[in-house]
């Protein structure tokens, strides 16, 4: 394992629901280090996407601090945050959630685009990504003419374009099949040891888990048990 | 197939003006048509004024009309310039300035054997002017005899109304008494040598015509004394201008230079009234058009929250949202406008050349004319380019305000809650 990049100190989110205040996260203090392979596991209600949405700079805690790459993220504004996504977080949704209007190239290129990164290391990364993930020769299709895997890898794709610190997966294989599962997980492992990115999934499935070098589990907003089934610490 | 460039945003915005494709169409049809109406509406009323104030202009004193300063107000041959001349030579320096013509004007009392009628007259030099200074020196508005061959000879021309209420016919004997330059009453004798139709019912029942030269010698002007330099410029819209221009260079401490809108008000008036109606209406259909692109646009928003949230996500920041939609509204402006543009040039060409004839729909009242002058019954149009510019920019700026607050509501997405949403 590497150096710490998310740092959770005592970290508590609420939500107000009309009057009343729903802890979803009750004094969570976590690290990660780089290149870990995480899985945040636990019942619905548990806190596992709200602590994905702190650590990925969707959302700010109530109380606490978030630490990324040495950025305390309370500290910064909406675009220093949007610059802090582009640049060092990846998402993979469990809608998949790529831009309908572009295609299977252009959802991976968005954030290299968005970054100002030159046409021709846009054009070899992006390419590279695409075959990575298995895409070869899909490049040009839409969404709509992708399947649920081939668009989740996509996504996959579309994370990994802008080498970021981390890669946050939200239920990553909830809509596809068995094999596409397999395929997937498979990928996303290859491409933590490939080139050591950091993935954190929340996750129902024990597919996902029994792959995980770490796994967290959540209960009540609150960190239950933490173990290496790979035997690290 | 084109990949989207390192500059994504137009293009985005591009293909998501498509995703809708019914509702975009009804939009730009919206303002295609919206466009279309204004620019038919502004280019009949720029033709249809122009003409009128030209032809306002070729009816007496020009788009400029140089006088003595107290003519318009007492109109009397005791109120005169005396040096025509060297003051027509100088204003035709001017590079706006196309024509100067000298002409004597005032009222007379004319006398027939049978009848006494009031009316004006206008004294001009026919070797100096012709249809485009005086429309009624038209050959088609002569109805019977004909016009001055020269300057000095001893006719009269009356509006064929005026004839009639005088029961005159050519080479009848005409008295007209008038008051000269000294105050006296003084006559001249002239036989009808002609009759007009200026299209203008009062003019046709008051306006006589004589020539210069005699009138001159009868009022005991000198030779190079009138009342009045009818100044003509190429673009009447540049008579006040000109106006100004003139009195700094050639004006007088008893010298009124005059732009049409002051020495005609009533046409002023008129013509200023049918705009601000012109202009409300077209207010009025940008208004209507900008409430369509409004919904179109904040329907499309509030269904794409989820979707910005997901840029917002992966880097976006809030400006680039916000230009995202803001290109989009841009796109619906610059694509109606072209459409406007296609459906606009055939009936624009078509009227601008051939025009619709009103005349069987104004038949019953046999001409239209607007504070003394005659509308053409024949609908044309012509725009100015200022115009046009003008609804085109009014389009592409109302069709941006339309999208300001949808591109701000997309600006303003809190990713976290917008993913959230299905």
């Amino acid at each position: 394992m590497g150096e710490t990049i998310i740092d959770l100190q005592n970290v508590t989110r609420v939500y107000q629901q009309g009057d009343v205040g729903v802890q979803a996260l009750r004094g969570v203090s976590l690290q990660f280090e780089s290149g870990e392979f995480c899985a945040l596991c636990g019942p619905s209600g548990s806190g596992k996407t709200t602590l994905l949405n702190l650590i990925g700079a969707l959302d700010i805690p109530t109380s606490g601090r978030v630490t990324l790459e040495g950025h305390d993220l309370s500290q910064l504004n909406r675009r220093q945050l949007s610059h802090l996504r582009r640049d060092r977080i990846g998402f993979v949704f469990q809608a998949y959630n790529l831009i309908p209007v572009l295609t299977a190239y252009e959802n991976a290129e968005l954030v290299l685009s968005v970054q100002g990164v030159g046409d021709t290391e846009r054009r070899e990364k992006v390419m590279s990504l695409l075959q990575a993930v298995g895409l070869d020769g899909k490049e040009d299709r839409f969404p709509r003419e992708l399947s649920g895997g081939e668009q989740q890898r996509v996504a996959i794709a579309r994370a990994l374009a802008s080498d970021p610190a981390v890669i946050l997966a939200d239920e990553p294989t909830a809509n596809v099949d068995s094999d596409t599962a397999k395929l997937l997980l498979d990928l996303m492992q290859a491409l933590n040891e490939q080139h050591a990115a950091t993935f954190i999934f929340s996750t129902h499935d024990e597919r996902v888990i029994e792959r995980a070098k770490r796994i967290i589990r959540m209960v009540d907003g609150q960190i239950d048990n933490i173990s290496f089934p790979g035997g690290g610490s | 197939m084109s990949r989207v460039s390192g500059h994504s945003i137009p293009v985005i915005a591009w293909r998501n003006l498509w995703r809708n494709r019914r509702r975009t169409l009804l939009t730009l049809s919206s303002i295609t048509f919206g466009v279309f109406l204004s620019v038919m509406f502004t280019a009949m009323q720029d033709r249809n004024w122009s003409d009128m104030i030209d032809l306002a202009a070729k009816l007496g004193g020009g788009h400029v009309t140089i006088s003595h300063l107290e003519y318009r107000e007492t109109p009397s041959l005791k109120k005169s310039i005396s040096d025509a001349s060297p003051l027509a030579q100088a204003a035709l320096r001017q590079t706006s300035v196309a024509r100067v013509v000298q002409r004597i004007s005032g009222p007379v009392m004319l006398n027939t054997a049978s009848e006494s009628y009031g009316a004006s007259f206008i004294a001009y030099d026919p070797a100096q002017e012709d249809a485009s200074t005086l429309s009624f020196l038209d050959s088609d508005a002569l109805l019977a005899g004909r016009m001055f061959a020269n300057d000095n000879e001893k006719g009269i021309i009356l509006g064929y109304k005026l004839a009639e209420n005088l029961n005159a016919e050519l080479d009848n004997r005409i008295v007209y008494t008038m008051t000269d330059k000294n105050g006296d009453i003084v006559s001249g004798l002239a036989r009808l040598i002609g009759t007009i139709k200026t299209g203008a019912p009062n003019l046709d029942a008051r306006l006589s015509l004589l020539p210069l030269s005699t009138v001159r010698e009868i009022v005991a002007y000198d030779s190079d004394e009138v009342t009045q330099l009818a100044v003509f410029i190429e673009d009447q819209r540049d008579s006040e201008a000109v106006a100004m221009l003139l009195d700094s260079v050639i004006g007088t401490q008893n010298l009124a230079v005059l732009p049409w809108n002051i020495s005609q008000p009533d046409l002023a008036a008129f013509i200023a009234l049918k705009l601000g109606g012109t202009r409300f209406m077209s207010a009025f259909i940008a208004l209507l058009v900008t409430a369509g692109i409004f919904n179109t646009l904040f329907v499309s928003v509030m269904e794409r929250m989820r979707e910005f949230g997901i840029l917002m996500a992966i880097g976006f920041t809030p400006l680039k949202l916000f230009s995202l939609v803001m290109m989009e509204s841009l796109w619906l402006a610059l694509v109606g406008l072209l459409g406007a543009a296609l459906l606009t040039t055939g009936p624009y060409l078509y009227l601008a050349s051939t025009g619709i004839d009103t005349s069987a729909i104004l038949a019953d009242q046999g001409s239209m004319d607007v504070a003394g002058v005659a509308m053409s019954t024949t609908l044309k149009v012509g725009i100015f380019p200022e115009s046009l510019a003008v609804i085109a920019i009014a389009a592409i700026i109302a069709t941006l305000l339309a999208g300001f607050y949808p591109a701000w509501r997309a600006g303003t997405v809190e990713p976290v809650d917008a993913i959230k949403l299905v």
